[in-house]
């Protein structure tokens, strides 16, 4: 399977949306169909965008696949938004300090 | 945790017009956040320099997005893989300022046009954006 970039994969919004229902759970292609404006071919397609880029994994039950979120794509976004909470933590604590200093 | 948006809102015993300066100048962005070379005008583009690290060259690539004393400042923040916005609002609140700071779109470039239609953007920084995440790619 050809490797994806987790972010590109994250800039659509309909794979977004995916991302979000799956979040809350494991769900099939016809779950997230009833959720989402498109077709259960078009689902299908961006799932397999989603699990090139590492970012939902596929198991089969019975007949059924069922579709989650994949830790390793995931976790690679999380931590850049993670340090980035920290970067404004600290930013802010920064930018109180400076205002402090600068008083007139 | 959302994993699009960062949102902090803080108070600060500042009035707007004061919190403002930190953000109006180069100088004053170097002082408390990370050397710049930002001009404040809408559509100047500008960078922001830091540490390299894994993925990242240290370098914020900006552009002004919006400059509104002493209510709103927004620009956009591209960074490694990361294409973002980032927006300041500054509101009177007792005994000073509240700030919110939105660092938005993290693996969402596509949101960018939308949010700009959304708020009535002038067309030129429109077009200017679609340059850019067309070149992007």
């Amino acid at each position: 399977m050809k490797q994806e970039d987790p972010f590109k994969a994250l800039a659509d919004p309909t794979r977004r949306a995916i991302m979000d229902r799956l979040r809350d759970g494991p769900c099939n292609v016809s779950d997230l169909t009833e959720v989402l404006p498109i077709s259960q071919s078009a689902v299908s397609q961006q799932l397999g965008v989603l699990r090139a880029a590492g970012l939902v994994s596929q198991q089969k039950d019975g007949t059924r696949r069922i579709y989650s979120v994949d830790g390793a794509g995931f976790s690679q976004v999380r931590d850049w938004v993670g340090s980035y909470e920290t970067f404004w933590d600290d930013g802010l604590d920064r930018l109180r300090a400076h205002l402090g200093k600068g008083r007139n | 945790m959302s994993i699009s948006e960062i949102l902090r809102e803080v108070d600060l015993p500042h009035p707007p017009e004061h919190v403002w300066r930190a953000f109006a100048s180069s100088a004053e962005l170097a002082a408390w956040l990370m050397p710049n070379d930002f001009t404040p005008e809408v559509g100047a583009e500008f960078t922001f320099r830091t540490d390299p690290a894994p993925g990242f060259d240290g370098i914020v690539h900006c552009e002004v997005l919006e400059f509104d004393p002493p209510r709103m400042w927004q620009i956009s923040w591209v960074a490694g893989k990361v294409d973002t916005v980032l927006t300041i609002t500054l509101a009177p609140a007792p005994g000073g300022t509240r700030l919110r700071l939105s660092h938005a779109g993290f693996g969402a470039g596509s949101l960018l046009p939308r949010v700009i239609l959304g708020m009535g953007w002038k067309r030129k920084v429109l077009w200017k954006l679609e340059d850019w995440l067309r070149e992007e790619g």
